[in-house]
């Protein structure tokens, strides 16, 4: 690319806006790792946890051990990420702070779980909803705004259902939720 | 023709650049050479002129032991941007 150029038109001058600004456009493929982890982490410890209370095992929730390996793998490579990028969206920025604090707020929910008598799963689905809508929005992505809408309706559900079926409504969140479009972002062409 | 428009911006290298850091929050040097598919040299030279102008800052660090040149835009240099967007805009609609 040249840097003087006097005869550039304005139709080339747009083009070249255009093209450029293309080129900035966030890569919302790649946080479908995210999404597949942690929707296999999520949906595998929820049927554990329905399992271990159908086998009347005394401390069923154990199996949510499980998370820390991820949220230790999450944060390794979120960090990795973004010392490897070259670039620096808004939509990044926006993507970092939403998934913070929604983070945040499970591990407030969870410490403070028994000051709403364990009704913790309800709570996280309907927190759940809000990063993944908002990630629909801003990645213009359908399934995981719809994925959004199923984790609030899944949340009244949980509310409905006793303690016993609450991983259970959880594993089809999680599965709807997370999984399904996790998948679909994978397999999406680069646009 | 195009008298209205800023010598700055109306040229290819330096118009991708900003169009670049327009819609990103900073660009690394190497990331800006590579889309704009410009030399080392010429690109050094026309953040050199956009800087002087206070349309982008660019700080020199290191990522590990390899030096990094990251750039952003300034306030001045999005509303120049946006003169020259809306400038360009009047020539097509004549």
């Amino acid at each position: 690319m040249k840097s003087e150029s006097p005869n550039l038109s304005a139709e080339q001058s747009l083009d070249i806006i255009t093209t450029m600004i293309h080129q900035a456009k966030g890569n919302a493929r790649r946080n479908s790792f995210y999404f597949l982890l942690w929707g296999w982490v999520v949906a595998i410890a929820n049927l554990g946890m329905f399992l271990l209370t159908q086998l009347d095992y005394s401390r069923p929730y154990i199996v949510w051990l499980i998370t820390i390996p991820a949220w230790i793998l999450s944060l390794y490579k979120g960090f990795r990420q973004n010392r490897q990028d070259q670039i620096h969206t808004h939509l990044d920025s926006i993507s970092i702070a939403l998934w913070f604090s929604f983070a945040v707020c499970i591990f407030t929910v969870i410490g403070f779980g028994y000051k709403i008598n364990y009704q913790i799963s309800p709570v996280i689905l309907l927190v759940s909803a809000i990063p993944t809508v908002v990630s629909g929005v801003v990645f213009r992505f359908r399934p995981l705004l719809i994925g959004g809408i199923l984790f609030w309706l899944c949340g009244i559900a949980c509310f409905l259902v006793g303690a016993a079926y609450q991983p259970l409504v959880g594993t089809v969140a999680i599965a709807g939720g997370y999984l399904i479009p996790g998948y679909m972002l994978q397999s999406k062409k680069e646009d | 023709m195009f008298k209205d428009l800023d010598p700055l911006l109306h040229s290819q290298l330096r118009l991708a650049v900003v169009s670049i850091l327009i819609s990103a929050e900073s660009a690394e040097f190497t990331f800006l050479k590579e889309k704009t598919n410009s030399t080392a040299g010429n690109l050094s030279i026309q953040l050199d002129k956009l800087a002087e102008a206070a349309y982008i800052t660019v700080e020199k660090s290191y990522k590990g032991k390899r030096p990094l040149t990251t750039c952003k835009i300034t306030k001045k240099g999005i509303k120049a941007f946006e003169e020259y967007v809306a400038a360009l805009k009047q020539y097509i609609n004549k």
